[in-house]
């Protein structure tokens, strides 16, 4: 029970001799809400493509649900319950919206007649119903023939989640849900996340927006120069000096900030 | 039918079955500007078979497909580790070693060619055009063609979801070469003939542009592509003459050598290549496009559930 | 002696590859672009210069014109063609939709400007090798036993001094700074204020004027000009640059030196024939085994424009 779902431990990464993530580590526990923050090119996102497999790190483990996952590929790391969006929209473009969330569904394809089962509209087959269901309990209405480039931004960002979700992660990996959304748009966010959330998936946000991390997180971790600087309570963050040296001062926070949405 | 639908419907069937099987590997991303060297490969496996082993015609185009499809899936793993130009090189470069090899090969006939015993009418190719069209439109509905199109879209987001990347290109570029090879093969049969000159560079130029001005994004797009630039020199048999003169009007040329139609037509397909790069490079036939002309999946939902009561 | 000949008139045949070959990474290193309509400038420049050499310019403004100047002519409307490729190829055609086949725009539509540069040859001249009016090729200078043809000797002489000149444009000049930047970083260079859009011009006029003066060698040389000559020369022209390896100008003098030498060893120990086979098969496996060719950056080619 309080094993954590993922561990990082003494997580380093340098690209040509410049580090990037020096000697991180942290917790995730399970069906948490956890705020990964900093200010750019802190090393945030780095961490994500570390998380994932994208970069291998230098030193360091991931563990993820009590297993070590540093041997697995990239693309066996979803399959293991680590799914992830990407902090530039990154959807297909010339898929549909239904199909983006199909290709989600990949990672629990088995045999060579999962690849040959129809996902078409036409078949109305088990995949194509699922998405579409998926879509609806997360009330995003689409039209099967909606391509992705022509939907409005607020809507891909969801789409990029549900994609994700469509995976049946345990941990969902997030970067930047909200950046580039107004406030309205935001809030809609974070109520779709803490649905997810109640569903018992847990979460690792990547996020700038400060009001966001406060009322969607719980603890939250700071990164600065690919250095953690805090770890604990998303209450007590904007108390602490190295926190607030990070970020120039408690005024400036604020500005950096808001510059960043 | 006369002999010049006969010619019409054999030549189109062909162009389609050969434009499926570079479309598959240009569906994933991968350009292959190497058709010419596999559609050799299942003409002269198809011919060899037919004129010194007396194979029937079942065995023979058979063999066609799988010796091209089994070389593309061998050359397919050093070939598709390269990328951007390299590939484009490599493929072509590949296409170039298998044609200076059959023009070395005595047992194949070097320069001279192969005659092909076994004749085939134009209904042996239509049914297989018609086949392998269905047979693609299919492929591309499946879980397969899914991923086939996301690779194309973004390879790492693909990996990240869990798609084998490597997998998919492998079996999309031999599934391709085997296609190419099939239309060898009926080509070998169709004309009674092969010979390695008409498996020159231009040929795969040409049906790699018939991919990409049809589209590259459905299964439409080929057959378009193929049917418009194989069908175009027929529909302007009759404005060439008119066309040819106000060209040569407007140059100002007079009593020019009468120039051979077939390089009208290859610069028309230029010109429409240029347009369509500059105006509509994703290819005449996009996915959007044909979403469009779907009704049923321009309604919610909620709307399709009642219309479907 | 015979094996001595032979590689001197390798020598001799790959001063004319290593021209084109030039022209090719030249267009690849700067504009990561392959550019197909090249050996298409090559020939366009041989059947120019053949034809106003033989029939005079169009419209019947003069006749015959003799044959440095017809040559000359040649070469300016293989630049000419060559700025027309650019404004058509290059110019408006980056990232429109973002997927892994976008980079291939530019090369695509150089395919479709070969297909319509040679095919209007065709339908002008014809398809048929015509004979170049041009001076003796039969003049030769013997040099301890092996013979040297005079025009073989002055375009080797040529093309050192242009891939010389080359040189030192990329490395010395203004000009060459700004394209050595903009292949760097084409994004950077606009911010430090290069106009890209006035410097690309001069890459393909360089490639133009390759080509042409490529196109008016093999014209003195042989003597013979055909629609098709572009063909086996963009072949081993191609195969030079990239066992050379892609984006390096001496790889690419090296390439199709190596080229040449291998077509004339190929001829002389299997016969011609087998040229096709070896030729490409020499670019097949420095693909698969060395992409970066020998003096080339393994970089270039690879990702997006
Ligand atoms: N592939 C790479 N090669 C070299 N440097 C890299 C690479 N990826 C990231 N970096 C560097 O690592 C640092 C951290 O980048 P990262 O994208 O992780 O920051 P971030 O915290 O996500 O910032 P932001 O808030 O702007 O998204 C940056 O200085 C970046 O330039
Ligand atoms: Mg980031």
């Amino acid at each position: 029970m309080t094993q954590p779902l993922l561990k990082v431990d003494d997580l380093s990464k340098s690209f040509g001799g410049l580090a990037v993530i020096s000697e991180v580590s942290f917790e995730v526990p399970a069906g948490g809400r956890l705020a990964l923050i900093g200010p750019n090119g802190a090393g945030k996102t780095t961490m994500f493509n570390l998380l994932t497999g994208v970069y291998r790190q230098d030193v360091g483990t991931v563990t993820l649900d009590g297993e070590v996952i540093d041997a697995y590929p990239s693309r066996a790391r979803i399959g293991l319950g680590m799914a992830r969006s990407f902090q530039n929209i990154r959807l297909m473009p010339h898929l549909s919206v239904v199909e983006n969330v199909m290709l989600g569904q990949q990672s629990r394809a088995r045999g060579w007649r999962d690849f040959v089962a129809p996902v078409s509209a036409f078949g109305r087959s088990a995949a194509y119903r699922e998405a579409e269901d998926l879509l609806a309990s997360m009330n995003i209405e689409t039209r099967p023939g909606d391509v992705v480039a022509t939907l409005p931004y607020g809507i891909r960002k969801k789409i990029e989640v549900v994609r994700a979700l469509a995976a049946k992660p345990k941990l969902l990996l997030l970067d930047e849900p909200a950046a580039g959304l107004n406030a309205v748009e935001t809030a809609s966010l974070r109520d779709f996340l803490l649905q997810i959330s109640e569903t018992g998936v847990t979460l690792l946000v990547v996020e700038h927006d400060m009001s966001l991390v406060r009322s969607l997180c719980t603890s939250t971790v700071v990164l600065n120069f690919g250095r953690k600087i805090y770890d604990g309570p998303v209450s007590k963050v904007h108390e602490d000096p190295q926190v607030l040296e990070a970020y120039l001062g408690p005024r400036h926070a604020g500005e950096k900030e808001a510059a960043h949405v | 039918m006369s002999g010049y639908w006969i010619g019409l419907i054999t030549i189109l069937s062909i162009n389609v079955i050969f434009a499926y099987g570079i479309f598959l590997a240009v569906a994933t991303g991968q350009l292959n500007l190497g058709g010419a060297g596999f559609q050799a490969l299942g003409a002269y496996a198809a011919a060899y078979l037919a004129m010194e082993m007396d194979q029937p015609l079942f065995v023979t185009i058979a063999s066609g497909m799988i010796v091209a499809g089994v070389i593309g899936f061998a050359i397919s793993f050093p070939i598709l580790r390269l990328k951007g130009v390299y590939l484009v090189l490599g493929t072509f470069a590949f296409a170039e070693v298998v044609a200076g090899l059959i023009l070395n090969s005595d047992a194949l006939g070097g320069a001279t060619g192969l005659p092909v015993p076994t004749f085939i009418d134009w209904d042996v190719p239509a049914i297989a055009a018609v086949i392998v069209a269905v047979g693609v439109f299919w492929l591309m509905s499946t879980r397969f063609g899914l991923v086939v199109r996301s690779v194309h879209d973004d390879e790492v987001v693909a990996d990240l979801m869990g798609v084998n990347v490597r997998m998919v290109r492998v079996c999309a570029f031999a599934l391709g070469a085997a296609l190419a090879g099939l239309s060898g093969a009926l080509y070998a049969h169709a004309y009674s003939f092969v010979e390695i000159q008409v498996f020159n560079a231009s040929l795969s130029i040409y049906v790699l542009l018939y991919v990409l001005l049809g589209g590259a994004q459905t299964a439409w797009g080929p057959l378009f592509g193929a049917a418009f630039f194989t069908l175009l020199p027929e529909a302007l048999r009759d404005t060439l003459p008119a066309l040819k003169e106000a060209v040569f009007g407007a140059l100002g040329i007079e009593g020019a050598a009468t120039p051979p139609d077939e390089s009208w037509r290859f610069v028309i397909l230029g010109v429409a290549t240029v347009l369509m790069m500059i105006f509509r490079p994703e290819g005449l036939i996009t996915r959007t496009m044909v979403e469009r002309l779907r009704p049923l999946n321009r309604a919610p939902r909620a709307a399709r559930a009642e219309a479907a009561e | 002696m015979l094996l001595l000949q032979q590689i001197a008139n390798g020598l001799m045949l790959g001063s004319v590859y290593v021209t084109v070959a030039v022209a090719f990474t030249l267009t690849i290193s700067i504009l990561n672009f392959l550019n197909f309509t090249i050996p298409t400038l090559f020939m366009l420049a041989g059947m120019v210069g053949w034809s106003l050499a033989f029939w005079g310019l169009p419209f019947g403004i003069s006749g015959p014109l003799p044959w440095p100047l017809a040559l000359a002519g040649g070469v300016v409307v293989a630049i000419v063609a060559s700025l027309i490729v650019e404004r058509f190829t290059f110019r408006y055609l980056k990232t429109r939709y973002g997927d892994s086949t976008e980079h291939a725009i530019p090369l695509v539509s150089s395919l479709g400007f070969l297909l319509i540069l040679e095919n209007l040859v065709r339908i002008e001249h014809g398809s048929d090798a015509q004979r170049f009016p041009g001076p003796s090729a039969d003049l030769t200078l013997s040099l301890a036993g092996i013979h040297l043809r005079v025009p073989q000797v002055v375009s080797l002489a040529v093309v050192v001094l242009l891939v010389l000149g080359l040189v030192w444009m990329m490395k010395s000049s203004r000009i060459g700074r700004m394209l050595r930047a903009i292949a760097e970083n084409p994004d950077a260079a606009g911010i430090l204020g290069i106009e890209t859009r006035r410097v690309v011009p001069v890459v393909f006029m360089l490639t133009g004027m390759l080509c042409g003066l490529a196109g008016a060698l093999f014209a003195v040389n042989y003597g013979e000009v055909s629609p098709q000559m572009g063909e086996d020369i963009g072949s081993k022209a191609i195969a030079g640059m990239v066992v050379g390896g892609l984006g390096s100008l001496w790889g690419a003098v090296a390439g199709g030196v190596i080229i040449g030498l291998i077509e004339m060893m190929t001829i002389h120990w299997a016969g011609a024939d087998t040229v096709q086979a070896t030729v490409w098969g020499a670019l097949l496996i420095t693909l698969l085994i060395r992409p970066q060719g020998l003096f080339g950056h393994h970089a270039i080619g690879k990702g997006k424009l």
